[in-house]
């Protein structure tokens, strides 16, 4: 048997069952890290495929970055796991809704997808550079309506996040304390002596 | 190119393994006496109060969230990098484009005091 | 002798052969790299100690050469603690998700020109790939600990590696664009022709940013908040002890070395010598990673730790500006093929 072949299969089953885990373990960080190892393998499978650049960034984007705010999501909510199975009934049919639309997409897309192949320029040019010619000369506008996504992803985010004023803050800026004079703060005011009866 | 992968493939498999092997060392050679003491958390010596998973400011997920999508900026940015002296003034001109909507973002959240922390 | 083992390799298949040379190599990298992290925390004591006026280790064998010897056998007898309510599965998880990428990393360093394990093309993009890995071997032991400084320290942590890795990436890119390749090799022939044409001076402002970043990514003085013995004790790994400690530590210190070789390669041209085509050789590469090492134990001696907001305030409102700014002029350079270094 072919030695790529036996790591594809490898990979291709540790993918299945860390994606099952993902499921079907009780522990929501356990399952996020099951997603981690399952997009990892992925991205072996991707380098099998000589997409080189894809496989490392979906190590880069998704393992590196996307998992990491899962998981501060997951350890700082510190989730209850019996009080999120108390509605598994009463959302099972909205549940069960969605999942049929994805699977109903999945399949059309399967079945009206029309493949089209990477034009090859020549073996000598290397995957990543392949990329990004293709992406800068015919994808252009594709990569500046993702730019605008992105934007409004930040301002989203800001959006979601940030509710109180920044003004409320206790941080101190050390130029604006070195630069305060006497004079703006000290205010000296002269007095009579009273007098008093001795 | 796959045949270049396989070093890496074998690095990683190693690098796990010679973990595992010393850890499995220590295991081994070290003592194993738990005691309730020792086992408890420290905590400077009090016994522990409260739950030590406690919730966390909402500006951790903001950084976060907001390190995804300049990660994202950045690997758009490579391959881009790398193929400068074939695509011309409109890829100097795309980029440049990309990079000002990224600054709009960066401002916003300047403004808005999302990299503030006390 | 060589007969009798050349006649034994010749009964293993081809494919055996490949592999079995692999690991080879990978051993001839690995061990040196755990010794040179082992004298690497003698040297930090001894230069520390010199800096402020102490003699530093000096009983364990002759000057205290064999203290980093004596530390590793006292680390492998020592208990290794699993606390009350740990995940002791993630527990004893966390360090080798921390020194696995510190060590895989190594992989696609060009020592020589012709000394590099593997020479793929994306190699910084996977360098990148895998340091971003190093986040989890601190969340999770954080998270797995069950303990109140363990998981404030993780989150601080995860937060500021987050952050410096932007700083870094951005830097990264203005690599690339001077160099026009993800592959390291290639990257330290674009800076041949002696001292003036290595990445330093182009891209001054990245190469400090990047090696500043570094040192935040890898939790050091002055960036070591993650530990704050003064509040925290010791960070997401206060509960780990023998073994599992050391791991941690030997991430960290394979992790400075990491960051150093890197930086020689990609702004201070590798293994090239200073004068162009004047022996260039592995010699240079060593000599200049010693060079960063030095810069992270000299850090360490000087400067105070840095407060939180601060740390965050120096990643997002300092060096994100200065990098972006930096790509926009370094843009219009190559455009322009401003010589020496773009014509």
């Amino acid at each position: 048997m072919n030695f790529e072949l036996i790591i594809f299969y490898f990979y291709a089953l540790v993918a299945t069952l860390s994606a099952l885990a993902v499921i079907l373990v009780k522990n929501p960080v356990h399952s996020a890290l099951n997603l981690i190892l399952c997009f990892f393998s992925v991205a072996a499978i991707w380098i099998l495929l000589e997409a080189e650049f894809l496989g490392l960034v979906l190590i880069l984007v998704y393992v590196g970055a996307v998992m990491v705010l899962f998981l501060f999501v997951l350890m700082m909510l510190n989730l209850n796991i019996k009080e999120l199975k108390e509605g598994f009934v009463q959302h099972l049919p909205l549940a069960i809704l969605s999942a049929g639309i994805m699977l109903v997409q999945t399949i059309l897309l399967f079945f009206n997808i029309k493949i089209k192949t990477m034009p090859e320029i020549s073996s000598n040019i290397t995957n990543s550079k392949q990329l990004g010619t293709l992406l800068y000369s015919e994808y252009l506008l594709q990569f500046e309506i993702a730019g605008v996504i992105l934007l409004v992803a930040i301002i989203a985010a800001i959006g979601l996040t940030i509710r109180k004023k920044p003004k409320e803050n206790k941080y101190q800026n050390p130029a604006e304390q070195v630069k305060s004079h006497k004079k703006d703060r000290l205010k000296i005011v002269k007095m009579k002596t009273e007098d008093y009866d001795g | 190119m796959l045949a270049e992968y396989l070093p890496i493939l074998i690095f990683l498999t190693l690098g796990v393994g010679l973990s595992f092997v010393l850890l499995f060392v220590g295991l081994l050679l070290g003592p194993h006496k738990p005691d309730d003491a020792k086992n408890s958390p420290y905590e400077c010596g009090f016994d522990e109060f409260g739950n030590s998973r406690m919730r966390f400011d909402v500006r951790y997920y903001l950084v976060a969230i907001l390190f995804i999508i300049f990660d994202l900026e950045i690997a758009f940015m490579f391959p881009w990098a790398i193929v400068l002296d074939s695509i011309g003034t409109q890829g100097f001109v795309a980029m440049a484009i990309f990079l000002v909507l990224l600054t709009v973002g960066f401002a916003y959240e300047w403004k808005k005091g999302a990299l503030e922390w006390d | 002798m060589i007969e009798f083992i050349m006649t034994i390799w010749g009964w293993f298949y081809p494919e055996i052969q490949t592999i079995l040379i692999i690991v080879f190599k990978i051993i001839i990298i690995v061990l040196p790299l755990m010794l040179a992290v082992a004298y690497l925390t003698f040297a930090e004591r001894k230069i520390i100690g010199f800096m402020q006026m102490r003699i530093g280790p000096n009983r364990v064998g002759p000057r205290g050469w064999l203290q980093p010897i004596a530390d590793t056998v006292k680390l492998m007898l020592k208990e290794i603690i699993f606390p009350a309510q740990s995940n002791k599965f993630l527990f004893i998880l966390a360090p080798v998700l921390s020194l696995t990428p510190a060590l895989a990393a190594w992989a696609v360093i060009p020592f020589s020109d012709t000394m590099i394990l593997s020479d793929i093309d994306a190699g910084l993009l996977y360098i990148l790939a895998l340091t971003s890995l190093g986040v989890y071997g601190v969340l999770i032991a954080g998270w797995a600990s069950n303990s109140k400084y363990a998981y404030l320290g993780a989150m601080r942590a995860a937060a500021q590696i987050i952050s410096y890795e932007i700083a870094m990436g951005f830097a990264l890119v203005g690599v690339l664009m001077a160099s026009g390749s993800l592959n390291l090799g290639d990257i330290v022939d674009a800076q041949s022709g002696g001292l003036f044409h290595w990445f330093f001076i182009p891209l001054f402002p990245l190469f400090f940013i990047y090696f500043i970043a570094g040192v935040a990514e890898t939790n050091r003085a002055p960036f070591d908040m993650a530990e704050g013995e003064s509040e925290i004790v010791a960070g997401f790994h206060v509960e780990y002890s023998g073994m599992a400690f050391a791991l941690f530590f030997l991430a960290e210190y394979a992790n400075m070395i990491l960051i150093s070789a890197l930086t020689s390669v990609m702004f201070l041209g590798g293994w090239q010598s200073p004068i162009a085509g004047f022996g260039d050789s592995i010699f240079w590469f060593f000599t200049k990673t010693s060079l960063f090492l030095l810069l992270f134990l000299w850090f360490r001696a000087t400067f105070p730790r840095y407060r939180y907001d601060q740390i965050m305030r120096l990643g997002w409102k300092v060096f994100l500006p200065i990098t972006i700014a930096w790509l926009f002029i370094l843009g219009l350079a190559i455009y322009f093929k401003l010589p020496p270094w773009f014509a």
